[in-house]
């Protein structure tokens, strides 16, 4: 990780954040440029997105600035690659399956899954708490709170 | 006003308002006390629960759930350093060291009681506040909303902790997020990527990825400290008489500081918090004592937190305008509800609008009660490890997003401002100024194009109009007081470099 990031020039690295927000709120230009204007008295629902594009491009700008001439204030935190596998993998799983397979079996896979996040983790305590957390999980939403959701795929 | 007040009790006093009452300050200081989860991850989790309860009893559970929280959040702080809640980071710097000196009884106790009497002084000058706010409030026409919303905005991004014009660049992102769906005033649909969007983008997928998943990638590996030990005897709890005196004056002045505050939109708890501890500080007699385990240090945030999660309701309740990102969403759980909060909500639903303030007189009492008492099974909860409860709390996320809407759409955004809020708070950028603004954006596009309309857009008007014109100057007071302490900040290394 640290060997990869310092092949970077420095200023890249320090401009990436206020540069990430400039292509954004280019981006957002670009796709309200179509939208009708207005004028001031009559503003079309394109008026409003133009001001705020233009002022996120501008601040963008000046945090580039600020970031590229203080080095120090510039540094970004620690990357935690596991955690943002792991828990998006779960969280997509539960999106994928909640229609087809149903509430039980897309809980039990999303907390498998998300408690790989942990670096520590074994595969048969996480079995056993995943069994309990969807028991839990199966008596709290469809028992006590009924929501209309199926358990199981029909 | 005491007249209606009584009614407020009459309409919390009720045995089953009374028990959501419980319930929601009951959670909020669960929640307080867990770090990882803050009261919005809580109430966004409620939010699908309360389309079966009737708006009354939601808007007390879920504000209970707010200042509970507040109550909650010191726990952790001075037991394990771990702030619960971010209003509670200042809690740690005298908490912390007082529980390293076994007296960690007598820090819980001061802590509770002026949680207690700022609470009060909040709900106390909200009582106060109310009925002359409102008939303020109902002369607010458009530019006077749009220009209180300028300040809010200013305020949120001007006060507080990180770099101002950071906090600003992502006040207009959340204002950006705010514009997706149709226009309000022509239906015109604006940067709808895919049909599930035509709605907006859905406040509880924001909430839940900006505040719960990005917390959950951050801390997932975690290891957090083994539980304290702890055996309080109720020797240990009480302060002596001259400590007991040297803390009336912080209590009141961080009440004092926290219900201002509150009541001012944009900021909140956490920023009343550090104003209180900075302000007791800098007047102090003894400033060499801070940091080491001084109780008046202790006291002020704390009665200063509470006192502005309770006047934090004025603008909300009266202007229908959040403080700060638990109030956008309990707002937004209103609307959900079907009420519309502004000035007319006092007159006419008096039931709703003082059951909801005196729901707040009577959750104190209860946070008072149960929080000393219930101590040992606070510090019982400080033990399970945080590896055991996220992935619960990910299934609660994706099933409350779920349910909200039925739609995979939001599940999936949900995840995606999840990473957005994770990669933002790695590069120094604060996710709440985003909430924030995506909640206040709509509110001051409406407002602005309406003022624009009526007046033939004539930006005097915002000058001419007398309430109007008194935001406008509070507005760059504000501005005038950030450039002030910016350059003065920018000053400070170039004379300490010889």
């Amino acid at each position: 990780m640290q060997s990869a990031t310092q092949d970077w020039p420095g200023t890249t690295r320090r401009a990436l954040s206020g540069g990430v927000l400039l292509v954004a709120g280019l981006v957002m230009l670009m796709i309200c440029w179509s939208y009708p204007v207005g004028n001031l008295t009559q503003m079309g629902p394109g008026y409003i997105p133009r001001v705020v594009g233009f002022l996120i491009c501008a601040l963008a700008v000046a945090i580039i600035a600020i970031d590229v001439a203080t080095p120090e204030a510039a540094q970004a935190g620690r990357m935690h690659p596991r955690g943002l596998i792991f828990v998006s993998t779960a969280i997509l799983l539960f999106a994928g399956l909640i229609d087809i397979a149903g509430l039980v079996p897309s809980m039990f896979l999303a907390v498998v899954v998300s408690m790989f996040a942990d670096d520590e983790a074994r595969p048969l305590p996480v079995l056993i708490y995943a069994c309990l957390a969807t028991l839990g999980g199966w008596l709290l939403f469809l028992v006590v709170l009924e929501l209309p959701i199926p358990a199981f795929w029909r | 006003m005491i007249d209606q007040f009584l009614l407020g009790l009459s309409v919390v006093l009720q045995p089953e308002i009374l028990m959501y009452a419980f319930i929601g300050v009951f959670i909020g200081q669960l929640i307080g006390v867990l770090p990882g989860i803050g009261a919005i991850t809580a109430i966004s989790l409620l939010l699908p629960v309360t389309f079966y309860l009737d708006a009354t009893t939601s808007m007390i559970m879920l504000a209970g759930i707010y200042y509970g929280s507040q109550y909650g959040g010191s726990i952790a702080s001075i037991l394990l350093n771990l702030p619960g809640t971010p209003s509670s980071v200042v809690t740690c710097l005298e908490g912390y060291p007082l529980a390293q000196r076994g007296r960690a009884g007598l820090a819980l106790f001061v802590a509770a009681c002026s949680s207690f009497v700022g609470g009060i002084v909040g709900v106390a000058i909200l009582v106060l506040a109310a009925i002359p706010m409102t008939i303020i409030a109902l002369r607010f026409g458009a530019p006077e909303y749009a220009m209180l919303v300028i300040l809010g905005l200013l305020a949120a991004s001007l006060i507080g902790t990180g770099s101002q014009i950071r906090s600003f660049a992502m006040v207009l992102l959340g204002i950006a997020l705010g514009l997706v769906g149709a226009d309000a005033t022509t239906g015109y649909y604006r940067f709808v990527a895919m049909p599930e969007m035509a709605d907006g983008i859905s406040l509880v997928s924001l909430a839940m990825g900006l505040f719960g998943v990005s917390e959950i990638i951050r801390n997932a590996s975690r290891r957090s400290p083994p539980g304290p030990a702890l055996s309080i005897t109720m020797r240990d709890v009480f302060p002596t008489r001259a400590e007991a005196r040297s803390l009336v004056l912080p209590i009141v002045r961080g009440s004092g500081i926290g219900s201002f505050f509150g009541a001012l939109p944009g900021t909140g708890a956490a920023i009343a918090s550090f104003m209180a501890y900075a302000m007791e500080r800098r007047f102090s007699r003894t400033p060499e004592k801070f940091g080491k385990g001084h109780l008046p240090g202790l006291a002020a945030p704390e009665s200063a937190n509470n006192a502005a999660a309770q006047t934090g309701f004025i603008p909300t309740l009266t202007l229908g305008i959040p403080g700060d990102a638990v109030m956008a969403l309990i707002i937004g759980a209103l609307i959900l509800n079907g009420i519309i909060p502004g000035p007319r909500l006092a007159v006419d639903q008096p039931e709703l609008f003082w059951g909801v303030i005196a729901s707040f007189f009577v959750g104190n009492i209860i946070l008072l009660l149960i929080n000393i008492p219930l101590i040992k099974l606070w510090v019982l909860l400080l033990r399970v490890p945080y590896q055991k409860l996220y992935p619960v709390i990910i299934v609660m996320i994706c099933v409350g997003v779920y349910s909200h809407r039925t739609s995979i759409t939001d599940v999936v955004l949900t995840l995606a401002f999840g990473v957005l809020g994770y990669l933002m708070k790695n590069y120094r950028f604060e996710p709440a100024p985003v909430m924030l603004g995506f909640v206040l954006g709509p509110l001051l596009e409406d407002n602005f194009r309406r003022t624009m309309l009526l007046y033939g857009g004539d930006f005097t008007i915002f000058l001419t109009r007398p309430i109007s014109a008194m935001l406008v100057a509070c507005s760059a007071v504000l501005i005038v007081l950030a450039l002030w302490s910016g350059i003065s900040a920018m000053r400070k290394p170039v004379h300490s470099t010889p």
